[in-house]
This record gives C-alpha cells, sequence and structure tokens, in this order.
C-alpha cells in the first residue's frame, strides 16, 4: 500500500473516530455532569438519550446562520473551521497500534505542539472578528493563557523526547513497551511531568478549571457569544476533539499509549489499552471539570509562572541526567 | 399537574410529519425523484428541534428562579434536551420570565431580534402574560405579547418548574403541528411597541376553574383590563393627623451633641417623629459640618411632593405647592465598643415650587445618583449637580411618576 492511500484511510478513520468519540463524549459529559448535580441529564432522544449530540446537531443545522453586520466575515467563517481542523490534525500522528498511524511523522511531537497551538489562533481569530466586547476580550484571554500554558506544556512533553531519544510518537510508545510506561519508570521526571502536561493540555483545550476564555459568567459565551448554528456546533464540536486529541497525545506520551500485556502478539488488545488510556484521561478531565470551580486570571498566570514552568524545567534537566547516568536507557 | 392536552412522550419522529415552505426546499420537492430523500431530511431537522429547544432566559424577577429550579435536580430540563445558553445567538426559545418594564422591553426586542430563526418565545408567568397587578403602573408592559410573537403562555405567579416542561412540551408539539408554515417564519418587523397578532396555546393552570373554556378566560382577562378613570380625590394624599410643635426633645436616635450644632444652623423646631427642617441657605453648610463629626455614609435622600394647600404635619404644612427633601447621614465605625454603634443625623429641606435644592453631590459622592433618581421620580431639582439626568426611566420620558399631579391612569401613560 502507499503511503499516501495508506494515510487518506487511516486519516479517514481517524478523524470519523474522533468525531463520533467527541459526539458520544458529548453526551457522556451531560450524563456525567447530571448524576454529579443529582439530576438525570438527557433521557428523551435514543435510548439513554443517547442521541441527544445528533439532535443538537440536526437543531444547529436548521438554524439561520448569523454574522455580524460590523464583523469581519472571512475571519469569523474561518475561526471554528481552523479550531476543529487544527484539533483533528493533531490526531494525525497518534499512535492507535504499531500499524494503525495515519501520519507516522518524525517529529511527530513538534507536529501535535505546532498544530495544537493553532487553535488558539482560531479562538482569537473568533473573538476579534465578532467584534463583540465579551467575544474579545474571551479571544484576549485566550491569548493570555496559551501563551502562558505552552511554556510547561512542551517542556513537559521534552521529557519522554529526552528519555526515549526520538520526536515520533511511535518511537516513545515502543520505548515505553521496551521499558515501562515514562509516567512509572522515571518516577521522578517521569510522573510530574505527565502531571504538568495533563493540566497544561486541559488548559490549552480551554476546560474547566482553565476555561477563563468562556466563563460564562463573566463573558456571556466568551469566544462564541456571536456564533450559531453550525458554526458554533463546530466550536463546541472542537473543543471535544481537542480535548479527547490532548488525552490521546498524554496517554501516547507518557501512558505507554497501545502497549501494554500480550499487546505484542495481539495487535488489536494495543487498540484496546490506547482507548481504555484516552477515555479514561478524558473521564478524569470532565471529573475534574464537574468537580472545581474556575481559576481567576491572575490565579492562572500564576500556578503557570511560578510552579509550572520551572518545575517543568527541573523535570527536562532531570531527565537529561537519567539519561547521562543509568544504563541502558536508550 | 394537570394539562389540557397531555403529551408525556416525545415520539422520535412525529408521524404526522411537516412540510416547510422554503424557495429551496420547494424546488428540490419539485425535482422528481429528489422529495424521497427530502421528507426524511425534513423529519430529521423537525426531531431535531423538538428535542433540543435551548432556552434563552431572559429572567427578571421572580419566575427567574422557577426557571433555575426548573434546570436543577427535581425537574431536570436537560432530560429533553434544553438547556439555557447565555448569549441569544444560542436560543431557540426566548422564555420572557418575570415583569418587563417599558425602559426592559427595547432592550428584549433587540435580544429577540439577535435570535436566530427559527425561533419562538414562551410568556412565562402572569406578568410576562398581562403584566398581572402590575399592568396599571405606569412603567410597566401589560404583556410581552405587545411588542413579542409569543408562542406559549405559561399561567401562574410564578409557575412551577413542571409548568414550564409542560409549556416547552407544548411548543414542542405547536412546532410538530406547525403545517405550511415556513422552516424559518418571516418576523413581523413592527416599528416600537406595536402589538403582533400571536398564536395562543394555552397549558392547563392547576388553579384555573376547569368549567371556563379559553374564550371564557380570554374574556375574563379583557374586562380586567379596561381603564377606569380615578376619582381626583385619590391623587391626592390623606390629611396626616397634627403632633404638636415645638417640641425640642430630639428622637432617640438623634446624638444629643447634634442639638446644637443643628441649631447653629437655624433648625428651630424638632419634631419627633419627622426630620427637622433645615433652612435651603444652611443645607450644604450643615452637611459638610456632619461629615466632619464623622457622619459620612450617605443612608437616604427621599423627596415627596406636595400640592398646594397640603403638606408634612408640623411646621411646613399648608403653604403652597412643594417638595420636601429628606436626608439621612450615618457615622461609619466599629460596631462594639465605647465608640462603637452607628449614629444617625436626619434632616429635611423644603423646595418650592420652580425652586431647587443645592446639590449634596460635591460634600458626599454617593449623593450623585440618588439625586438623579430623586430628580427623574419625583421632579425635585438640585441647583449645582453634576450630572442630572434620568435614572430610573427611559431617557425620553416625560414628567416625573412620583409627582401627585402625574396621571395615575397608565393608560395615559405616553408609550401606550
Amino acid at each position: 500500500m502507499s503511503a499516501l492511500l495508506r494515510g487518506f484511510v487511516y486519516g479517514l478513520l481517524v478523524v470519523n473516530a474522533v468525531l463520533l468519540t467527541s459526539a458520544v463524549n458529548i453526551w457522556f459529559e451531560r450524563k456525567f455532569s447530571a448524576r454529579m448535580q443529582s439530576r438525570v441529564g438527557p433521557t428523551r432522544v435514543g435510548p439513554l438519550g443517547l442521541l441527544q449530540p445528533f439532535a443538537d446537531v440536526a437543531k444547529l443545522m436548521s438554524k439561520e446562520d448569523t454574522v455580524p453586520a460590523s464583523g469581519n466575515r472571512v475571519l469569523f467563517t474561518a475561526a471554528p473551521l481552523l479550531a476543529t481542523v487544527c484539533a483533528l490534525a493533531a490526531a494525525a500522528v497518534v499512535p492507535f497500534t504499531p500499524d494503525v498511524v495515519a501520519a507516522d511523522l518524525d517529529v511527530g511531537v513538534l507536529w501535535v505542539l505546532a498544530v495544537g497551538s493553532i487553535t488558539t489562533i482560531a479562538i482569537f481569530m473568533a473573538g476579534w472578528a465578532s467584534n463583540n466586547k465579551f467575544a474579545l476580550l474571551g479571544g484576549m484571554r485566550s491569548i493570555a493563557q496559551a501563551v502562558s500554558y505552552e511554556v510547561p506544556l512542551v517542556l513537559s512533553a521534552m521529557v519522554p523526547v529526552v528519555l526515549s531519544g526520538t520526536m515520533s510518537l511511535s518511537g516513545i510508545v515502543t520505548w515505553q513497551s521496551e521499558h515501562l510506561w515514562i509516567a512509572a519508570w522515571p518516577l521522578i521526571p517521569g510522573l510530574p511531568a505527565f502531571v504538568i502536561f495533563f493540566l497544561a493540555m486541559t488548559a490549552e483545550a480551554n476546560r474547566i478549571p482553565f476555561d477563563i476564555p468562556e466563563a460564562e459568567s463573566e463573558l456571556v459565551a466568551g469566544v462564541t457569544t456571536e456564533y450559531s448554528g453550525m458554526k458554533f456546533a463546530l466550536f463546541y464540536v472542537g473543543e471535544y476533539a481537542h480535548t479527547l486529541v490532548g488525552s490521546a497525545i498524554a496517554s501516547a506520551l507518557f501512558l505507554g499509549g497501545w502497549s501494554g500485556p500480550m499487546a505484542a502478539t495481539m495487535p488489536w488488545l494495543g487498540l484496546v489499552y490506547m482507548v481504555v488510556k484516552t477515555l479514561f484521561l478524558f473521564f478524569m478531565i470532565t471529573w475534574v471539570r464537574w468537580s472545581l470551580v474556575r481559576f481567576r486570571s491572575d490565579q492562572l498566570l500564576a500556578i503557570c509562572w511560578k510552579w509550572l514552568v520551572p518545575i517543568s524545567v527541573g523535570l527536562v534537566l532531570v531527565a537529561a541526567l537519567w539519561v547521562e547516568l543509568v544504563p541502558g536507557v536508550h | 399537574m394537570g394539562v389540557d392536552k397531555p403529551r408525556t412522550s416525545l415520539p422520535l419522529f412525529d408521524e404526522g410529519g411537516r412540510s416547510y415552505e422554503h424557495p429551496l426546499y420547494d424546488k428540490l420537492l419539485s425535482m422528481p425523484g429528489l422529495s424521497v430523500g427530502v421528507a426524511p431530511l425534513d423529519r430529521l431537522l423537525t426531531w431535531g428541534l423538538t428535542n433540543s429547544l435551548w432556552v434563552f432566559p431572559m429572567a427578571t424577577s421572580c419566575c427567574g428562579i422557577e426557571l433555575m429550579a426548573a434546570a436543577a435536580s427535581r425537574v431536570d430540563l436537560d432530560r429533553m434536551g434544553t438547556f439555557y445558553r447565555g448569549t441569544p445567538r444560542q436560543g431557540d426559545v426566548m422564555v420572557v420570565a418575570g415583569t418587563i418594564t417599558v425602559k426592559m422591553a427595547p432592550r428584549v426586542k433587540r435580544l429577540w431580534e439577535q435570535m436566530p430563526e427559527p425561533k419562538w418565545a414562551i410568556a412565562m408567568g402572569s406578568c410576562a402574560i398581562s403584566g398581572d397587578f402590575y399592568r396599571d403602573l405606569y412603567p410597566v408592559v401589560p404583556g410581552i405579547d405587545t411588542f413579542l410573537p409569543v408562542d406559549v403562555y405559561i399561567p401562574g405567579c410564578p409557575p412551577n418548574p413542571e409548568s414550564l416542561m409542560a409549556g416547552l412540551l407544548e411548543l414542542a408539539a405547536k412546532i410538530r403541528s406547525e403545517q405550511g408554515k415556513p422552516l424559518t417564519a418571516p418576523v413581523q418587523k413592527t416599528g416600537g411597541l406595536v402589538a403582533t397578532k400571536p398564536s395562543i396555546a394555552r397549558i392547563g393552570d392547576p388553579e384555573r376553574d376547569p368549567s371556563l373554556s379559553d374564550q371564557q378566560m380570554e374574556a375574563a382577562s379583557r374586562a380586567a383590563e379596561s381603564p377606569v378613570a380615578r376619582p381626583a380625590e385619590e391623587l391626592e394624599m390623606p390629611p396626616v393627623p397634627e403632633t404638636a410643635p415645638g417640641t425640642v426633645a430630639a428622637p432617640p436616635t438623634f446624638a444629643p451633641e447634634l442639638v446644637e450644632l443643628f441649631q447653629a444652623h437655624g433648625v428651630v423646631d424638632f419634631p419627633k417623629d419627622a426630620p427637622p427642617v433645615v433652612p435651603l441657605a444652611r443645607h450644604v453648610a450643615l452637611a459638610r459640618a456632619l461629615v466632619e463629626r464623622g457622619y459620612k455614609q450617605l443612608v437616604y435622600v427621599v423627596a415627596s411632593h406636595w400640592l398646594a394647600g397640603k403638606g408634612r404635619s408640623g411646621n411646613v404644612a399648608g403653604g403652597p405647592e412643594h417638595h420636601e427633601v429628606a436626608y439621612g447621614l450615618r457615622t461609619v465605625g466599629p460596631k462594639r465598643g465605647a465608640e462603637g454603634g452607628s449614629k444617625l443625623a436626619w434632616w429635611s429641606v423644603r423646595v418650592e415650587a420652580g425652586g431647587a435644592a443645592p446639590t449634596l453631590a460635591h460634600v458626599i459622592a454617593g449623593a450623585d445618583w440618588q439625586e438623579r433618581e430623586q430628580w427623574d421620580l419625583v421632579g425635585v431639582r438640585f441647583s449645582g449637580h453634576p450630572d442630572l439626568r434620568r435614572l430610573m426611566m427611559p431617557d425620553d420620558w416625560s414628567g416625573h411618576p412620583l409627582r401627585k399631579d402625574y396621571p395615575a391612569d397608565a393608560h395615559t401613560a405616553p408609550w401606550r
């Protein structure tokens, strides 16, 4: 099979799987939040309310598509597309099994970090193009947040890269299948780096407690204030896709990805491991979201610059020392 | 609760169907073969619309509490896919919950126009339906259907969360039954507050007499609407029993050391149950002296309007038409201890018709808005005020509604 055809087929599969899982995750989050608040959540549409996200999408498709008269029409339309496409593009390098990778890039980690951070630009585009004070404030907060949290995100992602000696996500997972999960084996740079990556990734995806760009209590609906219909749906699904892909990347970088018992002999088991780990991380994010309250802007930046950045710099140094001092890492 | 037409189940696909009259849609339908594909799409959209009614809450008063309760544990509107979006761009149903005032109505209308089609409106509670017992008040809109095309009325004061849910189910049934209406119903573009003829779907009210038909209920509510002219006597206040003037003893809340200060500023009389009257010329000087003594918090500025021949008991009774403006200042300090406890100083000034009271806004910053409010509502002027604009009433309002000579019959209010 030529690389192009293979990439196309797997890409189609991955994109559809991510979008479908995002829709189901929307249902899951509504049910989960309902249980957290002693409610029951959607029950009327389909079994257990499972078709609720699809009813929402059908509704949103039939809604009028509004563009603010004084807004920038091109940017306004491009922003939700860019946000969703970037979240999906990052999924291209995620290894689901040793073979199922849409594009096994040598610089997979770099690709993920680069493409993932374009989402921020999409959010700021939305805020700017809306010509709405709430949307603009949300966009500016998003920039401030992203500029800060990119730093610990990149630094903590450097720990697996330094340890395994490769920037390919497949290579990192293979290294973990030969040694141990990075979150477990060199416990000192591994586990804290995982926690920092997880926090920074949550912030990148604008999820509570880091969701100040769309803080409903202050900013109406933040950057999505002016969005209606399918454009809003794209933002809505894009946020979930971003979270989901972020979870997949975190589990590939730190939790061993498809590696696990018997995975070497039965590749389909590797897919199961990968999906379970990804969904577990997504579940953790949902759990945090419905348990905690939102940080203030200053708290958010203080946590990043006073704690996460210095610690993650130290962790990269520890990882380098580990590679130098412990025999048999590479 | 009892619902006229109980709808306890929402079918996944409504078999009755709904045909949208949409230009593109009509063309598609007329093309041979394509109608096979479009009809299921139509059903799919109706299914989506009825199962995903996102509410844009327009909650102005107590009905809003029930609106919130409807999303909480016991009722949980999320069961039927309804939740609240804070931006009109993402709302499908505007639920107007509470009294809408004349100043609020243009904002409500504007938010309604910002909602994308297709959209629906629900009038929740008596005030949104008709204004209820506020309907004759000068600033109250007698029902939001004077400027919004309401789809469902939910009676109650306030309606309980179950009623709101029943109303939303009724709306879903209405959407399903809307045969032959275009998908994007054209909004009746009305200039200002012009009545539109809404389609009425009343849902059951547990308090309602079951023997009354909808038409009888309508007739009863219409009969209650007819304007009743008020007798002129009602415009004036009943006479206040006179108290003996000349009582020097200050009321218990009046700090004794202030009596001297007040006398130095021209106060001759300390009534038992009313503020002492200070001459207009000494008014600002007194306020300054009080602030220097620690009376720094402005508790209130209250004005009242008196027609000729009327007035407060005591030394200002009778005489020409005038305003009386009362001020209250309070000390700020610890609650307990020797220096603790808050002390109150109060006084009033008398402003003749056509005159003005010197403003206190330069002495105490808090007086700024309070004086604006008193000018807006009671019509007393404040000379030297930095920014004497309307505060409560709309900018284009004429008159001051709490003046005794203001036409109390709200049907003569300028906007009606």
